[in-house]
């Protein structure tokens, strides 16, 4: 026998309108074990929250179901109430009879009878709701950043500067991202380098954060506030705790590999650093450029090292961190628009994609910072392609956000660093953000010509074999032109990272359509993750521009902070678990948990759930054949009573 | 070229002799003589001078896999299997109720079995073009070859064919003469749980007195657990004390699991349960 | 007096339950044939929950889950979308009529879905009259 206090709200006129409250109270009161119903115009209001705090105590209640809004709403605010009252939180049953009900009806006869349905349905399952206790674990006070750009910089800068240890991972030989190959940033044209390699360097000072470059996440273990990490560093064949940064090496190196951070623009040297402001500011050597790891002999760099710091022997190590939340910020990959052969991009060598052109401008890009063609040329007439391969239903469906935006900037500096002719083919501009529009508006002064039209195709002119045609419809006048040019600027769709599904697996990440990592909410949980204790930030969740990226790293940051903030931690309570006396071994549980929480015990040949590790999805509950598994909350019983209520009348 | 069970039966002794005296196995699932020569029963033989009560012969229908969850995991077991027997044992592997290395599978080529109390022979029926064990590490004389080969589907035409109204009412009729005694479940290998689902009594799945709605959801949840792991031996419907063709069920389910999901239960151990597993490009339309 | 079906709902919490909260929250008019109940995730859905449902005297059952791909718990609908097309079979095969077992996948932001489907199918209760067969007379 429980005793059950049903209370009914009207939300002013919003339920009362299609649900007569009243009767809907005097229905409850005739059904088994309700000892008291009550009707009123805001139970979420304080005085609401009192009555249902009163009845608790007067009328010795240990089930609370609140006739109302969305559990999605009010579950919380009225769980608090019961936990007050001294009722254990989950002994509280929702019925929504606002927007399942009284919203989605103009008849009160049939919102009444439907609501008095559910509420049926809401008191069978009452009865059979237990009390659920969290596990409280410790948690590890420090953070794992995956990623070394602007994103996972200035979310380990924030974290470390709360005094929290952050071990910062980057898979390339030093931090700074993409962002560390722009020149110019939109719309201030502030110096790319000039506001990041500061940052970049107090990463390196910083002791609160362990930079770890050339190193990948190669297992994660655990859960919140316990994570393991296993971090694989990658062989450098340079002995960083020996190298000075002399560089003598770099300077005496046969070696030819291409430069990265060029675009493949020039070549580099096989052991080298990737631009003059990487940090770390120590060398590696890139085994597939390496002379000696191809032919056998050279170590030349062996030889002018001083510091004995070059270790052809180095082998890939494995060191395993403890941490209680990771903020993974991966980045981007520019999509590979060789596959789009309209645009001869691969082809034609005056075919350029958006991140070559960045080093173009760069003086410490492969010209010198002089906007030339790869014949040495300046060009006459540069053609800017906005959308290539994204809003594209061909392709990426997805608007990349900021081509409209770095194409202008990009239409800024040709003009400022050649005399050419400068023409971006858009579909249509795109300039919400602060400073955007007005930035725009200053580029079309500076006589740049925008062609309202998406770039067809790139063809060689047939009059003059060294120069480009585009094609595109001009959607102003209707015409169709034929644009010829010495340059072509390809604005490529950003998409995910080329191993952004395996971070997806090792962290157990939703991915999007396209592979972008999705959050636990669009709109009210962008950071977080369906793994607890795992935020993202940056392009990996989707396409967006520096101060988005870095909003969203200061927002990730605080978000590890209130997991790492605390020194215990409450567990999900409606998990799972396993009734050992009926489980029949037959793992279809282990088998099926996406999160792998229920695992084998050899020793008592029965399944066992870490609840730790459960998110309470109840999947293994309905795999379990002789329904051995108990789905905490959402049990076969309180499910099949539900029903029954549901369905009596 | 007839089969000779005489044959067969002495391959069987002869193995079963060598396996237990060498101590490779501490018993062998067989046939045993029942109260006649057409009832033979299983049979565990685990001494050398147990062997000579092993039999074979046209009646031995039984599925011994059912027998092989019964023991502690790691017990060195040998087992004869037919055809469909052979799938019974690579689904367990599947399942890892039994593990292969554990097992020394003798396997028997042969059709013309007989169900013991029609003397019907039952090869369209249960193993329809398949008379040779999938898995085996001892085969018991040869191969199989010849036998006409039908789609073990073959006899579900007629029950398609009905509509909907007729095929309620025939299932009606035949589930509402369950008894609730069971033994489909207990001579079904797969059937391993323990207590079965309709045994709980939190929840309550449903009634439990032999009385059509208990039957039903019995029935039908049988048949989904089975789904996809049902590997067509019809030893429950041969259990059955009032013959009700849950053959038919179960094999209605085999031949949507395996149009849906591409993969027929017990062929091959790598596999995993369809049940327990997806593709992300299963079709909708499996759902319409 | 005219029939009015009884229609089983089982959404998850993430997506079609939130769907349907849209569907409330923007106003759309649907009709009260459906009752649902809230699972956190289409695959916890025990086919026998389905049967039972029938039992008890629904006249159609409605499942609804995220769209494949976009589960909240990575796979649970892949699991849930064969466990669910097991349990439509089964039902045709015992006789059951085919339309009275539907599921489908609608996302938190699909409320006008929602609606749709909730109408469609209760027309199509409503043609098929009521469900008798697996029915427990009290």
């Amino acid at each position: 026998m429980s005793r059950i206090g049903v209370f009914v709200c009207h939300c002013g006129l919003n339920i009362a309108k299609t649900v007569r409250v009243s009767e809907l109270a005097e229905f409850a009161a005739t059904l088994p074990d309700v000892v008291v119903a009550k009707d009123y115009k805001f139970m979420c209001s304080t005085p609401g929250q009192e009555m249902i705090a009163n009845d608790i105590k007067e009328h010795r209640l240990d089930r609370v179901i609140v006739t109302a809004c969305s559990p999605l709403m009010h579950e919380q605010t009225f769980r608090k109430v019961l936990a007050a009252s001294g009722l254990n939180q989950y002994l509280l049953s929702i019925v929504n009879i606002r927007e399942q009900v009284s919203w989605v009806t103009h008849d009160i006869d049939e919102g009444t009878a439907k609501a008095k349905a559910l509420l049926n349905g809401a008191v069978r399952r009452a009865r059979l709701l237990a009390p659920l206790t969290s596990r409280v674990i410790d948690v590890n006070s420090d953070v794992l950043v995956v990623g070394g750009g602007i994103a996972g910089i200035q979310a380990a800068l924030e974290l470390a500067n709360t005094g929290k240890k952050v071990y910062l991972v980057e898979k390339n030989s030093t931090i700074g991202g993409h962002m560390a190959q722009f020149d110019k940033t939109f719309p201030t044209l502030d110096c790319s380098a000039c506001i990041l390699t500061p940052k970049m360097d107090s990463v390196l000072q910083h002791k609160n954060i362990q930079l770890m470059t050339s190193c990948e996440v190669s297992e994660v273990k655990g859960f919140v506030g316990n994570f393991d990490i296993t971090i694989r560093q990658k062989a450098r064949y340079v002995d960083h705790t020996k190298c000075n940064a002399c560089l003598a090496c770099t300077e005496k190196c046969p070696g030819k590999g291409v430069s990265e951070w060029d675009e493949g623009l020039v070549k580099r040297k096989a052991i080298y650093i990737p631009f003059p402001q990487a940090v770390p500011q120590k060398p590696v050597i890139d085994r597939d450029a390496c002379t000696f790891f191809k032919k056998g002999k050279c170590r030349l760099c062996e030889k002018v090292c001083e510091q004995k710091a070059i270790d052809f022997e180095q082998q890939d190590t494995f060191t395993t961190v403890k941490v209680g939340a990771v903020i993974v910020a991966t980045g981007y990959d520019l999509m590979d628009t060789r596959s789009l052969i309209q645009y001869g991009y691969g082809k034609y060598p005056g075919v350029y994609n958006a991140l070559e052109v960045e080093r173009l401008f760069n003086s410490a890009g492969p010209t010198g910072g002089k906007v030339t063609l790869r014949d040495g040329k300046e060009p006459q007439a540069i053609a800017i392609l906005h959308c290539i391969g994204s809003r594209d239903k061909n392709n990426y469906e997805h608007c990349s956000r900021v081509c409209c935006m770095y194409s202008l900037k990009f239409a800024h500096l040709f003009k400022e660093k050649t005399s050419a002719d400068v023409y971006q083919f858009y579909i249509d501009m795109r300039a919400a953000g602060k400073g955007y529009e007005e930035f725009y508006n200053r580029i079309i002064e500076e006589d740049v010509k925008f062609i309202r039209g998406k770039g067809a195709r790139v063809a060689q002119s047939a009059d003059e074999p060294d120069r480009l045609v585009v094609e595109a419809e001009d959607t102003i006048t209707g015409k169709f032109i034929k644009l010829p040019v010495d340059m072509v600027v390809l604005s490529p769709a950003i998409i995910p990272r080329g191993d952004a599904k395996d971070v997806a697996r090792l962290f157990n990440l939703s991915t999007d359509k396209y592979g972008f990592f999705m959050e636990r909410h669009p709109k009210l949980a962008p950071l977080s993750t369906m793994s607890e204790g795992v935020f993202i930030a940056g392009v990996c969740q989707s396409p967006k521009d520096i101060p988005d990226t870095v909003a969203q790293a200061y927002g990730a940051a605080a978000e590890a902070l209130t997991i790492v903030v605390k020194d215990k931690l409450e567990l999900e309570a409606t998990t799972a678990m396993v009734n050992p006396a009926s489980c029949c071994a037959c793992q279809n549980c282990v088998r099926v948990c996406p999160y792998g929480a229920p695992f084998f015990n050899e020793t008592k040949g029965v399944s066992e759930i870490n609840e730790a590790l459960c998110k309470g999805c109840g999947l293994c509950a309905s795999v379990c054949p002789p329904s051995a598994i108990i789905a905490r909350h959402f049990t076969n019983d309180q499910v099949l009573a539900e029903m029954e209520g549901l369905l009596e009348f | 070229m007839a089969i000779s069970f005489e044959q067969i039966e002495q391959h069987l002794k002869t193995e079963a002799l060598k396996l237990l005296e060498s101590g490779k196995v501490i018993l062998v699932l067989a046939y045993g003589r029942g109260y006649d020569a057409n009832h033979p029963m299983p049979y565990v033989a685990k001494h050398p001078s147990d062997v000579d009560n092993i039999v074979f012969n046209e009646y031995c229908t039984a599925n011994l896999a059912r027998y092989l969850t019964r023991y502690p995991r790691r017990t060195k077991i040998a087992i004869a299997v037919k055809a469909a027997d052979s799938r019974a044992v690579v689904q367990l592997i599947q399942e890892d109720k039994v593990c292969r290395e554990d097992l020394v599978v003798l396997g028997i080529p042969v059709y013309g079995m007989k169900n013991f109390k029609t003397g019907e022979v039952i090869d369209s029926k249960t193993t329809g073009g398949l008379y040779n064990p999938v898995l085996y590490d001892i085969l018991l004389g040869e191969e199989v070859h010849g036998q006409p080969v039908s789609s073990p589907y073959d006899v579900l035409a007629a029950y398609e064919a009905m509509d909907k109204e007729e095929r309620w009412a025939f299932w009606q009729r035949e589930l509402g003469r369950c008894i609730r005694c069971y033994a489909c479940r207990k001579a079904c290998p797969m059937c391993y749980c323990d207590p079965c689902f309709i045994d709980q009594n939190k929840p309550k799945w449903g009634e439990k007195s032999p009385e059509s709605p208990g039957n039903l959801m019995y029935h039908l949840t049988r048949f989904h657990h089975l789904a996809g792991r049902c590997i067509d031996c019809g030893e429950c419907s041969r259990a059955c004390p009032v013959d009700i063709p849950l053959y038919l069920f179960h094999k209605k389910v085999a031949k949507d699991c395996e149009e849906m999901f591409g993969q027929a239960a017990g062929m091959s151990i790598g596999d995993k349960p369809v049940l327990v597993n997806f593709r992300v490009d299963d079709s909708d339309k499996i759902l319409e | 007096m005219s029939f009015e079906p009884k229609i089983l709902g089982i959404a998850c919490n993430w997506c079609t339950y939130t769907g349907a909260d849209l569907a409330g929250t923007t106003r759309l008019q649907y009709p009260q044939n459906i009752r649902v109940v809230r699972v956190m995730c289409s695959s916890r859905i025990n086919p026998s929950f389905i049967f039972r449902a029938f039992q008890l005297g629904a006249d159609g059952v409605l499942i609804g889950g995220c769209h494949p791909g976009d589960c909240h718990y990575n796979t649970g609908n892949l699991y849930a979308r064969r466990r669910l097309a097991v349990t439509k079979k089964i039902l045709e095969f015992s006789g059951m009529e085919p339309g009275r077992f539907r599921v489908e996948w609608i996302s938190a932001s699909e409320g006008n879905r929602f609606a749709e489907v909730v109408r469609e199918f209760t027309e199509q209760i409503r043609d098929l009259g009521p469900q008798t067969k697996f029915k427990i007379s009290q």
